[in-house]
């Protein structure tokens, strides 16, 4: 990608990855605020792809879409008005997170642009999926491997949390079948 | 035009946009939102250091991919202990849930 190209795809990509952002927390509608978290983090991915990581910013954009579906599922579920057409409020110490966060958010700004990082331009060197494919099969096969298993213990660990009964015996209303255990 | 600076200012202020929910909502599904795109800032953070500082290397890629599977670990545990909450409290407002409260 041209130098131009890739500054046209960037900048209107992270202005646009930072404003949805925002707006997750300012819509009073549940299911809005899990679409405009479906976009900040999938325009991210744009991002990548404008930094020539062609492999995660399209992993980005599957994974983030997956996810952040079935999280547009559980708001649904769990918000007391997921249309927002109450327009509640769901903040509590606004004005201190405000102040907190956005301290935060420019002191972090201010280093990244005041500190002298060593930098190289992007150039033609930039790895392709091949290469990263190559990477796959060879010395980062462990860290693959080990991502996937840690994804089947937290589905095991996500169900076994979730579902009724347990070590605690919690959850269940009075009366009802505590999922199949002998009372 | 693009320049490592840059990048890893928009991974800060998306960090700050980020920690603003985890400490503003008051609920769980909104603060395991902001903690989505506080990890979603790492990982911008991670790809702008790897694209600046070694483009060419091909294992900086599994430190993003680690960090995506945290991203669905954390929502997956996240959402299993929301179900939790809500099916002992009857809420998923992390001002009602109090039960660990010293």
């Amino acid at each position: 990608m041209s130098d131009l190209a890739t500054a046209l795809v960037f900048w209107p990509a992270a202005v646009l990855m930072l404003v949805t952002g925002l707006y997750v927390f300012i819509t009073s509608s549940m299911a809005r605020a899990g679409l405009l978290l479906l976009a900040s983090l999938g325009i991210e991915g744009l991002v990548f792809l404008a930094l020539s990581s062609e492999f995660l910013g399209v992993l980005q954009l599957l994974m983030m879409s997956g996810e952040m579906v079935t999280m547009v599922f559980f708001m649904v579920m769990f918000m007391p008005d997921p249309g927002g057409l109450m327009g509640m409020d769901m903040v509590h110490d606004k004005r201190r997170s405000a102040a907190v966060a956005g301290l935060v958010g420019v002191g972090l700004a201010l280093v990244a642009v005041l500190t002298d990082w060593p930098a190289r331009a992007v150039g033609t060197d930039a790895p392709d999926v091949r290469a990263i494919g190559f990477e796959v099969m060879g010395r980062s096969m462990l860290t693959f491997l080990f991502a996937a298993m840690t994804i089947l213990f937290a589905m095991v660990g996500g169900v076994l949390l979730a579902k009724y009964g347990g070590r605690y015996r919690i959850g269940a209303p009075a009366g009802e079948d505590r999922g199949g255990e002998a009372r | 035009m693009i320049s490592l600076p840059v990048v890893l200012a928009f991974a800060g202020v998306m960090f700050g946009i980020g920690l603003y929910g985890v400490l503003g909502q008051t609920n769980t599904i909104m603060v395991i939102m902001g903690v989505e795109l506080m990890l979603g800032a790492s990982m911008l953070n991670v790809v702008g250091f790897l694209r600046y500082t070694h483009p060419d290397a091909t294992s900086g890629s599994f430190f993003v991919l680690v960090l995506m599977t945290l991203m669905a670990v954390e929502a997956a545990v996240g959402f299993a202990l929301v179900v939790s909450a809500f099916r002992h409290s009857r809420t998923a407002e992390v001002d009602d849930l109090t039960e660990l409260r010293g």
